[in-house]
């Protein structure tokens, strides 16, 4: 960890953060200024990535999801600022889009439910934000919510049975990641129903 | 782990400078050269093994692509 490699990072990181910012400084435009954030963002990451332990992977994956969120929550407030809130250009007409979202969709549902847990949530969220951005949407958000309030109470209850009765572990693994498939699956096909439709 | 980490931190300065000074000021320009810093800590990570933070990075790095090209189709090309 502490070779000349690791010095040597360490000043291409630093460089490279020094030339973000005075960018960022330098620019005037705001969606630019959003994009160079981004850039930003990847360099911290290079900084704790340089950690290379198991400390960097536990440090990364939280930087990940709060990095992900601010910039949905700053892209947000910059559309509402600019006041755009239709796009300006009608849909693409891709053929691919048509034809392939049922299939794709189907084997990385159950390749995620598969994996189950985080990873197997990630994968089936990513084969349902494909769906509803292909072929449209018209679910009720409040359906979404009590599946993930039910994933949340379950996966609280895998973790009592974990620490009350641990001969059963087996049982308490496969809840938990059940639940956490179901939780992060359904909160990520929320982000499949942001480029509007009949809820908007 | 080298020859991965070397061109990392290659894939990394060029990207920055791609970013920080497009030859062309357009949104998408900026939003693709985005991509070669990305490559270049998918590398890092890569040669460090740290699976986990090399995959989450790639799904999240799909969303903010889509968040992203969200605002760049409402917003239009500038």
């Amino acid at each position: 960890m502490t070779g000349p490699l690791y010095i040597a990072g360490l000043a291409v990181a630093f460089a490279g953060i020094l030339v973000a910012f005075y960018a960022i400084m330098r620019e005037s435009d705001d969606f630019h200024r959003i994009l160079l954030t981004d850039l930003a963002e990847i360099l911290a990451l290079v900084l704790i990535a340089l950690v290379a332990t198991d400390l960097a992977e536990a440090l990364i994956l939280p930087g990940l999801v709060v990095g992900i969120s601010e910039l949905m929550a700053v892209s947000e407030v910059y559309l509402v600022k600019e006041g755009l809130f239709r796009p300006q250009y009608p849909p693409l007409s891709i053929e691919v889009m048509d034809t392939a979202p049922a299939i794709l969709t189907l084997a990385l549902v159950a390749y995620g439910i598969v994996l189950s847990g985080f990873t197997g949530g990630a994968v089936a969220g990513v084969g349902a934000v494909f769906y509803m951005m292909c072929r449209g949407h018209d679910e009720r958000f409040a359906v979404i919510e009590a599946a993930s309030g039910y994933a949340w109470a379950l996966w609280i209850a895998a973790f009592f049975i974990f620490m009350v009765a641990p001969q059963y572990w087996l049982f308490a693994v496969m809840t938990a990641g059940g639940a956490l498939l179901l939780k992060v699956a359904g909160k990520m096909s929320l982000v499949g129903t942001m480029r509007g439709g009949s809820n908007e | 782990m080298n020859a991965e980490f070397l061109l990392g931190m290659a894939l990394l300065a060029i990207g920055v400078v791609a970013v920080a000074f497009p030859r062309d000021r357009r949104y998408l320009t900026r939003l693709i050269s985005l991509e070669i810093p990305a490559f270049g800590l998918l590398l890092i990570m890569l040669s460090y093994d740290e699976t986990i933070a090399l995959l989450t990075f790639i799904a999240v790095t799909a969303i903010a692509t889509f968040v992203l090209t969200r605002v760049l189709e409402r917003r239009g090309e500038a």
